[in-house]
């Protein structure tokens, strides 16, 4: 990316901006008893115990660059700049940056290199019902909230019926907040944020707390707020919603702006990159995710009818996930683990070859293996999930939760409604994550 | 109407270099509202579900007067150095004076240190400038003093004290000081809580000894025949004991600190505001990823 200047349209300026994290020391104690005990551990574990590392993998099974020994980088290289009254979708799979992103521009964090430049003022809304108060009313919420995204009191007084009107909070003003329900914390915290009339705002995936109805609303003042020259910027997995009310997006790939265009050329390569087109992700011996106890060589989706694994699976098959990996070392404990994710982010399952987890039973699990291939399946029941697409993600380690691989979204399968589970309804099935076969029955009372 | 401001709005770039960070009190300033705001809940939601309300203000430093003042009639400390008996009564509005601003000093360093960490859910998730929550907690503090400052005149009067008012404004003057001494301690507590929570652990004992090194329940005259001269100004550079002799030499007469002393403990609080705000600042860089 070249270093880009600012014309005298621009709103947001980003240039070059990289943002590192520390792992591990740094950030997670806060005691200073603590950093001397963590320092004393490290000391330890590396002269004494050789502690493996936890070693992470991008799709592509090498080792990821966005790791540098304890630092992890959110962010690289950044730079672009949004004019006035565009809406420009961010969309980037779970842990890329997005967030990162977002708080940098809202000034909440700052970058380790680089520079933002915001013209006017900034309302960001993060996170549900940010800077309200659960001890104070609706109405002194307001005037709080209002005033923390740097609104005058006059200001917010012009404002207020509007924004009261706008969130349908009307009944319960001189109610508590913590008396909300999620729901009208959201509206609240959007209608606050939204009619502040911010020249740049930003959202972060808040949206998808409210209802459908709500939603809509909230993405109908989102394009009014960029017709009338202010600047919106929203992060979501709602694919849809992007592609319907932004102009631009931005694709956030590991760190890296991955591609800045219209939405429909930028979700189709968001798509693209989670997507392995044939059910297959299969590693040489040399660039397999490895630690010093297993390597990963093979993870495979393939309905059962067919014999090669597949991608395109159908709703009314049982879905198998096969996982091969090299066993290293004889005596090694190893235990196979997947976390299933729908394309919106929504994390539907997780599970494990652990006897709790498991309706089968796997020899395997928790004994000391001999070097070698193994092979563990998955079986996902047939008219289980709902035809959406499914993001798997894997990992192995000596135990359940304790990863020492973790591939995240490794490969992608889509589950495809072929009518089998359709007879009697014929509307749409969007929106649940799952749609399950149950047992139903009715019996006459008399 | 909007967009007509904003293109004549210059560009913003975030964290260019202000390492004084004089520009947080720019920005501090700009955001008074806001600051206001804070200052409003913190008051309301103290006052929020309290029976006798506000009365707790006057309550406060009116109990620890009598409880410090009973303590004394019991010692027999009402005898000066010549053996004659003077009325206990008479240390009431001394001991009322120190208290009440002591009682600031404690109460915003105690609040103030944890402001950031307990709004943290607000610091990882919206930017406003940061140092208006310690701030507010020093205003509810100042708050509390002023109110409680009406209890001088009655106490003045029941005690047969009378105030010397050709000097009283010096009592403004001292209050106003230590204020600024306590942003400067504000800005170094509530940004290393952040980061080391043991900050907040660690003050109620400081707090505590504080309150015994400086002459918050007894008179700096009884420490001057203890203490060497050089230990004296070591005494007096302490802004809390300085300011509140300031504060009773105004009202009451009492001896003055010696100049040496006042001017050391007038450095101190200059040093310890300007590294605060240059630490506070650089704080504000790394406070949202490690709170």
């Amino acid at each position: 990316m070249k270093p880009m200047d600012a014309s005298h349209n621009t709103t947001i300026h980003v240039d070059r901006v990289s943002k590192r994290f520390r792992l591990g020391s740094g950030n997670e104690y806060s005691r200073l008893t603590e950093v001397i005990a963590s320092n004393a551990k490290n000391w330890l574990s590396r002269n004494l115990l050789g502690a493996e590392a936890k070693v992470a993998f991008n799709k592509d099974g090498r080792a990821d660059e966005r790791f540098e020994g304890n630092d992890f980088w959110a962010l690289r290289d950044v730079s672009f700049s949004i004019a006035r009254g565009e809406v420009v979708g961010v969309v980037g799979h779970n842990g890329a940056g997005k967030s990162t992103l977002l708080k940098i521009l809202s000034r909440i964090v700052t970058p380790t290199s680089g520079r933002v430049g915001v013209r006017g003022r900034v309302g960001s809304l993060l996170e549900v019902g940010t800077g309200f108060h659960p001890e104070l009313t609706g109405r002194e919420n307001i005037y709080l909230n209002g005033a923390i995204l740097g609104l005058q009191r006059s200001e917010i007084k012009k404002r207020f019926e509007q924004i009261v009107e706008f969130a349908e909070i009307a009944p319960f003003l001189d109610t508590p907040v913590k008396r909300y329900s999620s729901g009208m914390t959201v509206r609240l915290g959007f209608s606050v944020a939204a009619h502040l009339q911010p020249d740049v705002l930003i959202i972060d995936e808040v949206l998808s707390v409210g209802d459908q109805a709500f939603q809509r609303k909230c993405m109908g003042k989102a394009t009014e707020l960029g017709s009338e020259g202010r600047t919106v910027l929203v992060v979501s997995h709602n694919l849809a919603a992007i592609s319907n009310m932004c102009s631009r997006a931005l694709l956030i790939d590991a760190g890296r702006l991955g591609l800045d265009g219209v939405p429909s050329q930028v979700i189709e390569k968001y798509l693209l990159s989670m997507n392995s087109m044939d059910g297959l992700v299969e590693w040489g011996e040399q660039e397999a995710p490895q630690s010093p106890m297993v390597r990963l060589r093979r993870v495979a989706v393939r309905g059962t009818v067919s014999e090669t694994p597949t991608p395109q699976v159908d709703i009314d098959r049982e879905i198998e996930l096969a996982v091969e990996y090299d066993v290293l070392r004889d005596n090694a404990v190893n235990c196979v683990q997947i976390h299933l994710r729908d394309e919106t982010g929504v994390f539907v399952f997780s599970s494990a070859n652990a006897p709790s987890m498991n309706s089968g039973s796997d020899l395997t699990f928790g004994r000391p293996l001999q070097r070698g291939r193994y092979r563990s399946v998955c079986k996902i029941p047939a008219n289980f999930l709902n035809d959406s697409r499914y993001v798997v993600s894997v990992f192995l380690g000596p135990e359940v939760g304790q990863p020492t691989i973790a591939c995240d979204s490794v490969l992608s399968f889509v589950v495809h409604d072929t009518g089998a589970m359709r007879r009697e309804y014929l509307g749409s099935w969007h929106g649940p994550v799952i749609r399950p076969r149950l047992d139903w029955s009715t019996e006459s009372l008399g | 109407m909007a967009s007509d401001e904003t293109t004549s709005q210059p560009i913003r770039y975030y964290g260019q270099r202000d390492i004084w960070g004089l520009g947080q009190l720019r920005e501090g300033w700009k955001s008074r509202e806001l600051l206001y705001s804070f200052f409003l809940r913190d008051l309301l939601i103290r006052y929020r579900q309290v029976f006798v309300g506000v009365l707790w203000v006057l309550i406060q430093p009116l109990m620890s007067t009598l409880i410090f003042l009973a303590l004394f009639f019991v010692l027999g400390a009402n005898r000066t150095e010549s053996g004659e008996v003077t009325s206990t009564w008479a240390y009431a509005p001394i001991i009322l004076v120190g208290m009440l601003l002591w009682q600031m000093v404690n109460n915003s360093l105690r609040d103030a240190t944890g402001s950031l960490v307990n709004y943290r859910h607000v610091i990882t998730k919206i930017y406003f400038p940061r140092m208006l929550l310690p701030l507010s907690s020093l205003l509810c503090a100042v708050f509390d003093m002023l109110v409680g400052s009406v209890l001088i005149l009655p106490v003045c009067f029941f005690s047969g004290v009378t105030i010397h008012w050709d000097t009283a404004i010096l009592a403004l003057v001292a209050a106003l000081w230590l204020v600024v001494f306590c942003f400067g301690c504000i800005l170094w507590l509530s940004a290393l809580n952040a980061h080391y929570r043991d900050v907040g652990y660690a003050l109620p004992f400081v707090l505590q000894i504080g309150m015994f090194v400086s002459p918050v329940v007894y008179g700096t005259e009884k420490i001057r025949d203890l203490l060497s001269p050089w230990a004296l100004v070591v005494y007096e550079s302490n802004p809390v004991a300085a300011t509140i002799s300031l504060a009773r030499y105004g009202l009451f007469g009492n001896p003055l600190p010696s100049v040496l002393g006042l001017v050391t403990a007038f450095l101190v609080t200059l040093g310890l505001v300007v590294s605060g705000l240059a630490w506070f600042q650089r704080a504000n860089q790394w406070i949202a990823d490690r709170i």
